[in-house]
């Protein structure tokens, strides 16, 4: 009884987006006739327009390099702050660390309008490279806070070792310390990419022509095309959704990990 | 830990750290003084902007659309409070019991939700919701719920609770997560000597699990606050805050006010306002749940 309770839960997580994405591959007159039935046969053509006529490779290269190059950044970045604020005691090293983890509660979208008039003023509007410093701030403090608390975890005699060897800050946090944070590095990569490839507001203001539109941005813009072709809509949605939905199958465990330990810190 | 390593000059660690910094700077904090400066002018995004002192904060402390879109934020904040922590709860002593099955296959699955874009969640409870093409009131004729039916997004009355839902069923995996994993920190040998003692099920649940999980509970508490005072995507595509202003949340307001009208001064004073509320009332509560605000 229980387990039924609890599949039924289950079902109503999973439903909707099996749903959706069988139902892409109705036509529309199928799919009004009757919502829930599977596709009589499998119709690509919902697909193809949503390339062809909603053009959505072009969102979706547009986010592939911003959260490319936000992603390399932010991790980068968060290395660096990570390692230096955990291993070394210094003047203003709790107010900084405060100051990056305050980065996780702060409502950013508080930031939505202000942020807009500074990149106006500024000239940095509808620009894919600008979004990325949005991007790599609010993704930074998670990174640095995984980071922080890993290196805690390690020994400092490898690092000893190396300078004893002779090799300086540099090498050794790049030839040393970065090997050894391989697995905690693999899971700020992931959370940084969902974060970034989800990003919605700061994407909608920053960026006004529709050639530099990311997904989420994109598929608003492509829904107000297609309001009432419901199969093409929901072609477009799983086509937004295909790389999330892979990158949580293959590492769901990391992304679970990864975003719980950020959550209880936060 | 000992700190054996011996600390570069401080010029070197500031050095390295400076790239965050800056950016830290350059987008959060410049911004807000930014946004503090033009929330004394009445402007509208050109070059003419007139000093009116502290009228825009005094015009937010009277706004009722703002307030209005406040309480939304606090609705929708309750709601979740009771709906999302209650659920992930109980589904996390479900799963946790011992005749459960496919434990690995209902975790991945009910945290799916939470990577996906909100956008895409608006998008999906859209189609949920949908008049006719729906599946919600698809689910509701078939089982002769005809009087159920209704406008979900369109009604005033009813969309806040509407838009809710979504915003529900996204985050109970996290909290699941979370309470799946304090569960498992319980040491199975006090619900032995309960089961010595004589008590069952609920009786369990309530004098063992819910007090030992208390401080996991505070933490989600927290979380579901400083989490639903940033709500906007999913709103965005579902209604836009409509109809009228009814499912309007800050965060939309702030929008609307400064890219649907223009008047980037009041918009930038009601930023203002959002942060200075949102930070209070995370804080409060941190203060309240008996919790240190930071570390």
């Amino acid at each position: 009884m229980t387990n039924l309770i609890v599949v039924a839960f289950s079902l109503t997580c999973i439903f909707p987006i099996i749903w959706i994405m069988y139902s892409s591959f109705k036509t529309q007159h199928e799919f009004e006739l009757n919502i829930v039935s599977l596709p009589v046969s499998l119709y690509f053509e919902n697909y193809v327009s949503a390339f062809s006529v909603g053009k959505l490779h072009k969102y979706l290269w547009n986010s592939a390099y911003v959260s490319a190059v936000s992603v390399l950044l932010t991790v980068l970045i968060g290395f660096v702050t990570g390692y230096f604020l955990s291993r070394y005691r210094f003047r203003g090293r709790n107010v900084l660390y405060t100051m990056f983890l305050f980065g996780m509660i702060i409502p950013v979208y508080g930031l939505l309008v202000p942020l807009f008039i500074e990149f106006r003023n500024l000239n940095m509007l509808d620009n894919r490279l600008s979004l990325v410093l949005p991007e790599v701030t609010f993704a930074l403090p998670l990174v640095i806070f995984l980071i922080e608390s890993f290196v805690k975890g390690i020994p400092t005699e490898m690092e000893e070792a190396a300078y004893v060897d002779g090799a300086n800050l540099v090498t050794t946090m790049a030839r040393v310390v970065f090997p050894m944070c391989g697995p905690v590095l693999s899971t700020c990569i992931i959370l940084s990419f969902l974060n970034i490839w989800n990003e919605f507001p700061f994407a909608l203001i920053l960026i006004n022509s529709q050639e530099l539109k990311t997904i989420p941005v994109g598929l608003t813009h492509f829904a107000g095309t297609f309001t009432v072709n419901y199969p093409q809509l929901m072609a477009g949605i799983n086509v937004a959704i295909m790389p999330v939905i892979l990158v949580y199958l293959i590492f769901y465990k990391r992304i679970i990990q990864g975003m719980v330990a950020g959550a209880v810190k936060s | 830990m000992e700190k054996k390593l011996q600390s570069p000059k401080w010029t070197t660690i500031y050095g390295f750290l400076l790239p965050g910094i800056l950016l830290y700077l350059f987008i959060v904090l410049v911004p807000l003084a930014v946004a503090v400066y033009f929330s004394f002018f009445k402007w509208s995004g050109g070059l003419n902007k007139d000093f009116i002192g502290l009228h825009n904060y005094v015009q937010l402390l009277q706004d009722r659309k703002f307030w209005f879109s406040f309480r939304n934020n606090l609705i929708i904040t309750l709601l979740s409070i009771v709906g999302q922590l209650g659920i992930a709860f109980a589904l996390a002593v479900v799963l946790q019991s011992r005749w459960i099955r496919f434990r690995e296959f209902h975790r991945t699955v009910l945290f799916l939700p939470v990577v996906l874009p909100a956008v895409v969640v608006g998008f999906i409870w859209n189609l949920i919701y949908s008049q006719h093409y729906g599946i919600l009131n698809g689910l509701l004729d078939s089982l002769h719920l005809e009087g159920w039916i209704r406008p979900w997004l369109d009604n005033p009355k009813i969309v806040i609770y509407s838009v809710t839902v979504p915003i529900i069923w996204q985050w109970i995996g996290l909290y699941l997560i979370i309470f799946l994993a304090a569960l498992q920190n319980i040491p199975e040998e006090i619900y032995e000597a309960a089961e010595i003692d004589g008590a069952t099920g609920l009786r369990k649940v309530f004098s063992i699990t819910l007090p030992l999980m208390y401080n996991t509970l505070k933490v989600a508490v927290m979380l579901c606050i400083s989490g639903n005072m940033k709500i906007f995507d999913s709103i965005y595509v579902m209604t836009g805050g409509g109809p009228g202003i009814s499912s309007t949340v800050m965060a939309q307001y702030a929008y609307t006010t400064s890219f649907g009208q223009f008047s980037f001064g009041y918009g930038s004073a009601i930023s203002i306002g959002m942060i200075i509320i949102s930070l209070g009332l995370i804080l409060l509560s941190r203060r309240l749940m008996g919790g240190r605000a930071f570390e």
